[in-house]
């Protein structure tokens, strides 16, 4: 059934997050391929960066602190998308949703500390090829009320 | 740092997405969907049994141009459309070519591709500034 395009504009949040130093090492090995055991996110790959995971090598490099893996930016910013195809009056069938695109702006880099607070937007939605796509645009904005975050998330609903 | 970038430059980088990959991004990113770390869940789905998330992916290519520019935080912006799952045990390719260069920014076309030599993503572009 047709998702009722009267809900293109409604919006999510703001939803805050306060980034956490480990859960900034966790991302970053688990997307580089470490193997997380109990007590520790594994022994990091050599092809990761240390500036996402190695304290003393960050605070001699560019930016003075560890730094997020520029994707940590979904465990937040994911929220408004995820209010959005889960609100009962859209009625998606969360079992037939897929990701279909994703597009991420990154204006700064994120450090542990850092307090992120997202807004998202539905842009749109519309069907295609027997699919339903709904759209959402967010906004992350950090503690100083800089934007550091902007994504484009679409999600289709296979039929 | 001296590295210089030119319009054409290539690069690759290879990861194999582990059996157990998807339940590892599922805890580091919060992504619990049933069908990244539910066979049987997947199969109901008709996936015929776990898919990685399509953002771990997306982290892959993103990672494939934080190693050639040698700084992760110098990525500025991500654009993938996810045309095929990624199952545990498939191995990805990513193929990247920087198509520009302006001012302090390079853009590169990346492809994926699985060990059946399918596209996982397509119009995959990831930008990064140079300094």
């Amino acid at each position: 059934m047709a998702i009722d395009k009267r809900f293109i504009g409604r919006e999510y949040g703001p939803y805050t997050y306060t980034i956490g130093a480990e859960k900034l090492r966790e991302f970053a090995l688990a997307v580089g391929g470490a193997h997380p055991a109990a007590g520790t996110p594994g022994e990091p790959p050599e092809h990761v960066s240390p500036l996402l995971y190695d304290d003393d090598a960050a605070k001699k490099g560019p930016y003075g602190d560890i730094i997020a893996f520029p994707s940590f930016a979904v465990v937040f910013a994911i929220r408004p998308f995820g209010a959005a195809v889960a609100d009962p009056e859209l009625g998606v069938n969360l079992l037939m949703l897929v990701h279909g695109e994703q597009e991420l702006e990154f204006l700064g880099v994120m450090r542990p500390g850092d307090v992120m607070t997202t807004t998202g937007r539905i842009e749109n939605i519309y069907g295609k090829a027997g699919m339903e796509f709904v759209v959402v645009a967010t906004e992350s904005r950090n503690q100083r009320g800089e934007v550091v975050v902007k994504g484009l998330w679409t999600g289709v609903i296979r039929s | 740092m001296a590295r210089t970038f030119q319009v054409g430059d290539t690069f690759t980088h290879v990861r194999e997405c582990d059996l157990y990959r998807p339940i590892y991004y599922a805890g580091a990113s919060g992504d619990f969907n049933p069908i990244h770390i539910d066979p049987e869940v997947g199969k109901v789905a008709g996936l015929d049994g776990v898919i990685l998330q399509g953002l771990c992916t997306l982290a892959w290519a993103v990672e494939a141009v934080g190693i050639f520019v040698g700084d992760p935080g110098r990525i500025r912006k991500v654009k993938v459309r996810f045309s095929r799952p990624v199952r545990p045990e498939d191995v990805v390719t990513f193929e990247g070519r920087i198509t520009a260069i302006e001012a302090d920014r390079l853009t590169t076309e990346v492809t994926a591709t699985n060990q059946r030599g399918e596209a996982v993503l397509k119009g995959a572009i990831v930008e990064a500034s140079l300094g």
